[in-house]
């Protein structure tokens, strides 16, 4: 059933007399406006108060209730969300209070100078006298009413299905509302109080879980779980399971039947546009825009390379013209001729020059010739070296710095030579193997095949082995490799280093220090010092270069060979196009974990009792009671009350009552003929009573009997 | 105002005839009032129910007491029976499936799970 609001305003406000009480049910929920007699209330809204700001103008407006979510485009609703004049099931912000009865009497068709009715509104049971005062000073003062009856919800309603014969004059009337929810039970058609028990829970709680369920577990569409949608699922979707356990494991199982209580709310959702191939033609232009774009880099380069070559040409023309001018001007003229140009002597040109046509010669690509240079070098050794061969006693001391210089050049060089040596050996020893691998290749290829990938998985299982050890320290239970504790951070020496550090720290001060006493000791601070993750020897690196090898050679033979290292990174969930179902909104266990919390106000964190074990505390608060009353209260159980409108609710606490009665005990619960409206009806029926005006006080009344009477004021129902 | 908001009449007037005294004289603009009401804890202190018989019924102790059957375990994710516990994020769960999710779920997501029932660590 979905929320109805009726806010038409009413036209006919003038053709009351003024003897007409007005009827007004202020439920936490919903505020219910309308004339005693009448069947029905005129005027029914949410009972909430919005202040946002109307764009346009940027005033700040009242909205009651609730509207065409359409209309509220024009208001900026960001600062202020919906406020209500309730704290619990009791009235508190007077002002919020002020414009709901603002509004609904405005709806109601009001217009004179004041409400020259009286008032019958209800309140919750056992109402704070601070806020019955002040509700009867706003109706008083503001709205100028001279006559005002409190009465209880649930008692009206209690007092209405008995006229109309559902219940008894003695019986119980259990009230699941919208913040809390009430046993009273009834004694010759009046409530006593005393026996009264209320626990703090109710359909706000319940759509309040289900909309905090629903968000974690579709985190996506938060968005759209806005508290009138999730309320709207509530009130179509939820029930009462008759035994929550045996529920619940039918779910856990996944029967059949299951399939059909779970219910699924699909989104709205767009197929994206699927992606065609791109066409012959576009690859081609694609190509061709590739292909443009590396030309115009290519010549690019080309221009800079060109323009660079000039410039280093004009440069190297200009030294040597410099030069050769030099050679006509005297040895003392030169540092006046040159201070011109920046140089300070005629090496140092020299030196420029060779500099920019070596620089020259590699813009132009022309590749120095190393051979060339080693002959070279070859040749001038024994010149350049001409010290080395010369003993020390026959130099002067600047002869033999000289010398020196020369013997570390020589043998550096030298160095380099052997290397480079070596080098062409280890070329000419690799090919060799390679032309070996490859004649045995031809003689048996399959065969050699096999081998190589013998060897291959021989290898990469090696050094896999080995980087494990490293990380785990040797100790390969299956744990580490999965877990992810501290302990998997650190590889096997750091772990050494820490357990080394933990027991010097913890060790220490136990008996006797006796630290130091040996030299051993101190080896201790050396090994502590440093993280010793010098990941030395040389072995495995062989091993490395060896798989490395391996793998490029398979690679080069077998075209399906896959490279181990590959594989892992394709196990990344690729990114996967939303479907239909990721749209789906799934409610299965929800359903009835949702209002189950009546029952079970344990769950959501309050501790109190639930709906049927309430029944239980209600009959034994009783002060007159005996089994006789007890048997006669649950003979006529009235459910009434927002909440109660859960399929399964009636079946359910009769089920539960049972439990905490005597076996054999009459027990009859009925449902109230309509939960929701029942309450005003009765209220709207008492107040059309001849008798309705011996129940009221006027504003008289309220100032001279003082705050004392008004906490002790209750409504006689049975009149 | 748009046509259509002045159509629906969804804002409330500021002024209404039926009034002796208006909102804007009750609240004039432009003034800070402050708060001007009690939440109900306060209500409730100010009723002083200690001065008066315990028999006399009253809001705070016609409140049902806590519930004297132990509390039915259910798993905080699904609902379903809660046989285990998580110690590490003191999560109820059901099976084995529900811990790697409860595991993997992020901090936050856990505190929100608590707070549902009232759980959740408060920093304050």
């Amino acid at each position: 059933m979905p929320f109805v609001s009726e806010i038409q305003r009413q036209s006919d406000f003038n053709h009351f007399p003024s003897t007409t009480p007005i009827v007004i049910d202020n439920g936490a929920s919903s505020f219910r406006i309308g004339w005693a007699g009448e069947s029905d209330p005129r005027v029914i809204f949410r009972n909430i108060v919005q202040r946002p700001r109307h764009k346009a103008t940027g005033e700040t407006v009242t909205i009651v209730g609730d509207h065409d979510p359409s209309l509220m485009k024009y208001f900026d609703c960001t600062r202020s969300g919906p406020r209500s004049a309730f704290d619990g099931n009791v009235v508190y912000q007077f002002e919020n209070m002020e414009y709901v009865l603002d509004f609904g009497f405005d709806r109601l068709g009001a217009t004179g100078p004041e409400i020259d009715h009286p008032i019958l509104i209800t309140e919750c049971v056992c109402n704070p006298v601070q806020s019955r005062s002040k509700m009867a000073e706003l109706l008083f003062e503001t709205y100028g009413v001279p006559s005002i009856a409190y009465g209880v919800d649930a008692a009206f309603s209690y007092m209405y299905n008995q006229q109309l014969g559902i219940c008894d004059k003695d019986g119980l009337a259990i009230c699941p509302g919208f913040t809390a929810t009430h046993v009273i039970p009834f004694i010759d058609g009046e409530p006593l109080y005393k026996g009264c028990c209320r626990t703090n829970i109710g359909g706000y709680h319940v759509t309040d879980s289900l909309k905090q369920l629903l968000s974690l577990k579709y985190p996506h569409h938060m968005t759209q779980f806005t508290w009138e949608k999730v309320e709207d699922l509530k009130m179509e979707h939820c029930y009462i399971a008759s035994d929550y356990a045996s529920e619940a494991q039918l779910f856990q199982k996944g029967t059949k039947e299951v399939e059909e209580k779970t219910r699924c709310w699909q989104l709205p959702w767009i197929p994206p546009p699927t992606e065609e191939p791109p066409s012959e033609e576009e690859i081609a232009r694609k190509a061709a825009i590739k292909e443009k774009q590396g030309q115009r880099l290519r010549e690019m380069a080309e221009a800079k390379r060109s323009s660079r070559i000039n410039e280093l040409e004009n440069e190297v023309r200009g030294l040597e013209f410099l030069l050769h001018q030099l050679v006509q001007v005297s040895e003392v003229d030169i540092p006046s001729f040159l201070s011109e140009t920046g140089y300070v002597s005629k090496q140092e040109i020299e030196s420029a020059l060779t500099k920019t046509t070596q620089s020259l010669r590699k813009a132009k690509g022309e590749r120095k010739d190393d051979q060339a240079e080693t002959e070279d070098h070859t040749d001038a050794t024994n010149e350049k070296f001409h010290l080395i061969n010369v003993p020390d006693d026959m130099l002067s001391p600047e002869q033999i710095k000289e010398k020196r210089r020369q013997l570390f050049l020589k043998t550096t060089s030298e160095g380099r030579q052997r290397a480079k040596q070596k080098r062409y050996e280890e070329e000419l020893e690799r090919e060799r193997r390679s032309q070996l691998d490859e004649e045995r290749r031809m003689e048996n290829p399959e065969l050699y095949l096999e081998e190589l990938y013998v060897k291959y998985k021989e290898l990469s299982e090696k050094v896999e082995q080995r980087k494990r050890i490293k990380t785990n320290g040797g100790h390969t239970n299956g744990n580490n490799l999965s877990g992810v504790g501290r302990g998997e951070r650190l590889n096997a020496a750091q772990r050494e280093r820490m357990r080394l550090l933990t027991t010097a720290a913890f060790d220490r001060g136990k008996g006797e220090d006796t630290f130091g006493a040996r030299d051993e000791d101190w080896q201790l601070y050396k090994l502590m010092s440093k993280d010793n993750n010098d990941d030395d020897d040389e072995g495995p690196d062989e091993d490395e270069a060896e798989l490395v090898r391996l793998s490029s050679r398979l690679q080069d033979i077998d075209p399906t060979f896959v490279l181990k290292s590959d594989v892992q990174p394709t196990e990344v969930p690729k990114f996967r196009p939303l479907t239909k179902e990721d749209f789906q909104i799934v409610m299965g266990v929800e359903r009835f974990r949702c209002p189950e919390i009546l029952f079970h106000p344990n769950w959501i964190g309050v501790d109190q009792t639930g709906l049927d074990e309430m029944t239980g505390v209600s009959l034994r608060r009783l002060p007159s009671y005996s089994d006789d009353i007890a048997e006669r209260l649950t003979n006529s159980v009235l459910i009434t009350g927002g909440s109660c409108l859960f399929p399964g609710m009636r079946e359910r606490l009769e089920a539960g009552i049972r439990m905490i009665r005597p076996c054999g005990s009459p027990i009859r619960v009925v449902r109230a003929l309509d939960p929701v409206l029942d309450a005003w009806r009765g209220a709207s029926v008492y107040a059309a009573a001849s008798q309705f005006t011996t129940q009221t006080f006027s504003r008289m009344d309220y100032y001279e009997k003082g705050e004392d009477w008004l906490r002790r004021y209750q409504l006689r129902y049975s009149l | 105002m748009e046509p259509e908001v002045i159509e629906a009449e969804l804002v409330l007037p500021t002024h209404l005839n039926f009034k002796r005294i208006q909102m804007y004289e009750k609240y004039p603009k432009g003034q800070s009032r402050g708060r001007h009401w009690k939440h109900l804890k306060q209500i409730l202190q100010a009723e002083n129910y200690h001065n008066y018989s315990s028999d006399e019924p009253n809001y705070v102790n016609i409140e049902s007491p806590p519930s004297m059957h132990p509390c039915k375990k259910i798993c905080d994710i699904t609902g379903y029976e809660a046989p285990y516990y998580d110690p590490r994020t003191t999560l109820r769960y059901a099976n084995a499936d529900i811990f790697k999710v409860i595991r993997s779920l992020p901090n936050e997501y856990v505190q929100r799970y608590l707070a549902m029932r009232n759980a959740a660590v408060v920093l304050r």
